[in-house]
């Protein structure tokens, strides 16, 4: 569903992704990881089509990223990092506005409004203004504009940091609900998380692929220790 | 064309989100309204023989007029791109499923229509701007300067926003998106100050005719005549800079 093919960025002289290739089969969640300034967030907007790399190809659902744009967007549904929305919108005004960018129906965007926000524990707040909501209640709205269309794939970046610890749990519950009927790729530094949500990981590491399987072939690789241990000695300096 | 129809309501709501939409709009009707009782209206309504009225012609062709213009069309356009910037919204707009020549039609369409809604109320002015006689319905004044000037109005508003949404998506402040566009359409305004200093026969007198504003409204528009010059100069430099934003949007996407 996803294929990412020796895809590189630079900014400026500055490689933030080097030759990075991995593939996500449908149906699949896989758990995009790597330090901070690895490289995720820049091959996640590459992917949904915000910035444009300097080599490489990158396909969605068939459609090559940088030809087809529109297809690939009409097929993704994108949650940046950190969230960001029109503060002076209501919950409910929002998601019609970007039920309208994304070309659906009257009547579709109400059912679908309906579904998410019941979905993602939106219906008490959906007449407040999003400038008035807690980081936790913005997270869950950006995640509905996500799901708005109903995209065959989702494309998450840290969709729990800056929740609390029950907020995590009722996420990544959602994640986990969603993985069945989506393909799913989602960054995140919650270790325990991926354990529990993701079928197989990504670990990226100062623009390179480090690690790329499914969760149980990864850890046998590495003797069986656990996740955390494996990203800290892919990832991090020696005897840390 | 839905994704298209959704961003002009956006924007256009928006303007009523903030204060500066009601700021403009209020600053641009006290303004006109005193020139009004100022010129037209002193002019029109005094005794004593009443010669051939432009009244149009002291209304919009004064230089006054378009220097505080000059000013509020760059608070409506400041915000548009430079506010997404800055808060990261942009990511999220230029990720939806809309090409870049959609949301910069969207945003420029939004401004257009929230600048007429800026210039409905003074449609109450045109009954004495064109000395309509109630009791008859007869009009004592050519009605035709009114229709030209609105024309001139629209086309010269859709330029000046154009370049507020251009500059507007090159920077993220939206004070610094302002204050440019502020200086390219006062360049179109103050240009008019250099004309009593030029030979009227000189190549440079007749360049700074063709650009400026004032001089175009003064002579052409408030007494109802359409040149096609400034026309095609309004509607060249608004093509242009529509162009040129699409562009910087797209440049986004290389850098970072």
């Amino acid at each position: 569903m996803i294929e990412v093919d020796q895809l590189t960025k630079y900014y400026g002289e500055y490689p933030a992704v080097r030759n990075v290739s991995f593939e996500v089969p449908k149906g699949r969640v896989v758990g995009f990881l790597g330090p901070n300034g690895a490289g995720k967030s820049t091959t996640m907007r590459i992917l949904a089509g915000f910035l444009t790399a300097t080599g490489g190809k990158a396909r969605i659902a068939g459609f090559d990223v940088f030809k087809d744009p529109i297809e690939v967007r009409r097929r993704i549904g994108y949650m940046p990092e950190s969230c960001p929305l029109y503060g002076e919108m209501r919950v409910e005004e929002y998601l019609r506005f970007r039920g309208g960018l994304k070309d659906l129906s009257w009547s579709t965007r109400r059912k679908r409004i309906e579904y998410v926000l019941s979905k993602c524990w939106l219906t008490d707040v959906r007449r407040q203004l999003i400038g008035t909501l807690s980081k936790g209640y913005r997270q869950r709205v950006g995640l509905a504009d996500a799901l708005l269309a109903d995209p065959p794939v989702l494309i998450l970046d840290e969709p729990t940091a800056g929740l609390d610890p029950t907020q995590i749990r009722e996420t990544r519950k959602l994640i986990r609900e969603l993985g069945n009927q989506h393909t799913m790729l989602l960054s995140t530094h919650i270790l325990s998380e991926v354990e529990m949500t993701c079928d197989s990981v990504v670990i990226i590491d100062q623009g390179k692929v480090a690690e790329d399987g499914t969760l149980a072939a990864v850890r046998q690789k590495h003797k069986n220790q656990s996740l955390e241990e494996i990203f800290v000695r892919l990832t991090g300096q020696e005897g840390i | 064309m839905r994704p298209l129809l959704s961003l002009v309501r956006r924007e256009f709501a928006a303007y009523f989100f903030s204060l500066i939409g009601f700021v403009a709009i209020t600053v641009f009707l006290i303004f006109t309204g005193l020139l009004f009782a100022f010129y037209p209206l002193a002019g029109l309504t005094d005794s004593g023989p009443q010669g051939v009225e432009d009244p149009m012609q002291s209304l919009i062709g004064h230089e006054l007029f378009w220097l505080v213009f000059a000013f509020i069309l760059p608070l409506l356009t400041m915000r548009l791109l430079a506010e997404e910037r800055a808060t990261g919204t942009l990511e999220m707009l230029l990720t939806a499923p809309i090409r870049d020549w959609q949301v910069v039609a969207g945003k420029y369409l939004g401004a257009v229509l929230f600048y007429l809604v800026m210039w409905l109320p003074t449609l109450a002015y045109v009954p004495i701007l064109v000395g309509l006689d109630f009791e008859t319905g007869e009009t004592k004044i050519d009605p035709a300067p009114v229709v030209t000037t609105a024309v001139g109005v629209v086309l010269v508003g859709g330029m000046f926003l154009a370049i507020g949404l251009f500059v507007s998506s090159l920077v993220r402040s939206q004070l610094v998106a302002a204050l440019i566009a502020l200086v390219f359409s006062l360049a179109f305004v103050v240009i008019d100050f250099l004309q009593p200093f030029l030979d009227p026969n000189a190549g440079v007198a007749k360049v700074v005719n063709y650009l400026s504003v004032p001089e175009h409204f003064r002579r052409d528009f408030t007494r109802g005549v359409i040149d096609t010059r400034h026309v095609v100069l309004y509607l060249s430099v608004t093509a242009f800079s529509l162009f040129l934003t699409v562009r910087s949007l797209e440049a986004r996407r290389l850098r970072a």
